[in-house]
């Protein structure tokens, strides 16, 4: 509830100012007046109470007064210039219920770099200005521009797609090298190297500080520097732990960082928070590989992976163990068996052989007179078979040779005929042939001194020739 | 048999796969001894990683500084 400011309008009246410049006679004033007067002025024109939105900067609690201090200011929305600053006081009273009321409605603690909206007087002291009273606070807006702080961080990581990398990043089997940013009087920094290093099953952890400045402007800084100093050495680490010992509440604004998210996200080595907070993840813990509540639970959470590889260790070397056991007495177990029937039988073959061997014994005569008598029976046979074996041989031989000879008289026959035939047809073409046939005939012969003349040209005139005829010769002379 | 020390998870992997070996097979028992042998090289190798200080990490993490 934001009450209208109603500015009453100054009047510039005589009794204010009678005298100006303008005036002869020149009235002068002490500073305290002025001051007391602005004073005057400004109650009047800011009665009532307001409620106002700003961001809270230089918060300082006094130790013996328990009164707070700190100074409001506005910022440009992008550009975070500085537009407006202006101090402000919480008294012991009101501080003593408002920040407990704060811290637990919003689980922050109240400090620098949060906005409020904070209920106001406006209070001028001639010593010490302008001032604003604080005398009530709405945990609801610091609540929700925290959440909108926090949306717009993670939706300009997913945007730049690195808000999940971190998380992807696979976990090692065995995270004993361990890289932690935190400061080093942190109690949770206590806590977390005792559990560590004095976790029940004796697990080897090879812890190591990298220090860092846990709260306050200048967090988001110092974690980012130590990052980088881990980064240097990222080959001898398994994991980096971010944590940070806390009570209920704490100042986790700082780590609500853009930048100190980015670069966690983006980190080679799996990150692990445990920043102390019971209600709220801050944009920390949602790129953490793993969020763990506080230091402690960040020991308890890397002793249980130590548990587990362990358990898959003694897991492995019982299936062996066991295993091999089985084997072995499966196998000895059978030689034991194999052992105790062994006389047995060994026995029973020896039995069986010698039973065989007697039985072999007696058959051998009654076997070899078998076999002497089938050859005896056989050779009787062969000797009353043997002649009529020969005679039958013979005839056949016989048999053989007189068809052997029957063809070969009738194939000389055959012969002797055809050539006689063939004999004959030459003889009757010879005499056909024969001078003597031919002359019978009517023709005749004439020679010259004996050699027959077969051309007329072989005769000159008065050669004395002889003409033959069939029945005898009769010599000529030639014309 | 000298080996180059393995890393816990390549000494995790060798032992998963005799145990394997062992769980299914019909292993001699020459070779099963030989197995068992080195199941138990690799357990040995892994509780010392799980349980005793590496002396050369320590001394790597001490120079950082």
């Amino acid at each position: 509830m934001v009450c209208p400011i109603f500015i009453k309008p100054i009047n510039l009246n005589a009794s204010m100012f009678p005298n100006d410049d303008m005036s002869s006679v020149r009235q002068e004033i002490s500073l305290l007046e002025l001051n007391n007067r602005v004073k005057g002025v400004l109650q009047q024109a800011f009665p009532a109470t307001y409620w106002v939105r700003a961001e809270m900067s230089d918060v300082r609690q006094n130790a013996s007064s328990g009164h707070c201090y700190l100074e409001f200011i506005e910022k440009h929305p992008s550009t975070g210039q500085l537009l407006a600053k202006v101090r402000g006081s919480i008294w012991a009273k009101t501080f003593h219920l408002l920040k407990p009321y704060f811290e637990s409605e919003t689980g922050q603690a109240f400090a620098s770099g949060l906005k409020v909206l904070v209920k106001v007087t406006v209070e001028f002291h001639e010593l010490y200005g302008y001032s604003l009273t604080v005398v009530d606070i709405d945990p609801a807006y610091t609540l929700g521009d925290m959440v909108r702080r926090r949306l717009e961080i993670v939706r300009q990581l997913q945007e730049e797609g690195v808000f999940a990398l971190n998380k992807e990043l696979p976990f090692p089997i065995l995270p004993q090298r361990i890289a932690i940013i935190t400061s080093p009087t942190a109690a949770g920094y206590e806590d977390f190297l005792q559990q560590l290093t004095n976790n029940k099953a004796g697990y080897m952890f090879y812890p190591r500080l990298f220090p860092a400045v846990m709260q306050g402007d200048k967090t988001e800084e110092s974690v980012i520097s130590a990052l980088d100093k881990v980064y240097e050495q990222v080959g001898n680490f398994d994991v980096v732990v971010i944590i940070r010992g806390g009570g209920a509440t704490s100042d986790l604004h700082s780590f609500d960082s853009y930048l100190l998210a980015a670069n966690c996200a983006q980190f080679p080595l799996p990150i692990i928070t445990g920043i102390g907070h019971e209600r709220d993840d801050t944009v920390i813990d949602m790129v953490a590989h793993t969020r763990a509540k506080t230091p402690t639970a960040v020991a308890e959470f890397l002793i249980g992976r130590l548990d587990e590889a362990a358990g898959l260790l003694d897991d492995l070397k019982g299936k062996c163990s066991k295993r091999a056991l089985e084997v072995l007495n499966e196998r000895r177990s059978s030689l034991q068996l194999l052992m105790a029937t062994l006389p047995a039988l060994a026995g029973g073959k020896i039995e069986r052989s010698q039973m065989l061997l007697q039985h072999l014994g007696m058959k051998l005569p009654v076997l070899a007179n078998t076999l002497l008598e089938r050859k005896r029976v056989s050779l009787i046979r062969m000797g009353i078979a043997l002649p009529g074996l020969a005679v039958q041989t013979i005839d056949r031989k016989r048999t053989v040779l007189d068809k052997s000879e029957n063809g070969l008289r009738q194939v000389t026959s055959e012969l002797l005929s055809l050539r006689r035939h063939s004999l004959q047809l030459n003889e009757q073409f010879i005499t056909l042939a024969s001078p003597e046939h031919i002359m019978q005939r009517g023709y005749s012969m004439i020679l010259k001194d004996g050699c027959i003349v077969k051309r007329a040209s072989d005769m000159q005139s008065g050669d004395l020739v002889t003409i033959r005829f069939a029945d005898g010769d009769k010599d000529s002379r030639i014309l | 048999m000298e080996h180059k020390e393995e890393s816990y998870n390549e000494a995790i992997e060798k032992l998963r796969l005799i145990v394997e070996e062992i769980e299914q097979g019909e292993l001699e028992v020459d070779l099963l001894s030989e197995k068992v042998k080195e199941a138990t090289r690799l357990i040995k190798l892994c509780k010392e990683k799980l349980y005793k200080a590496d002396q050369e990490v320590k001394k790597v993490l001490e120079e950082l500084d």
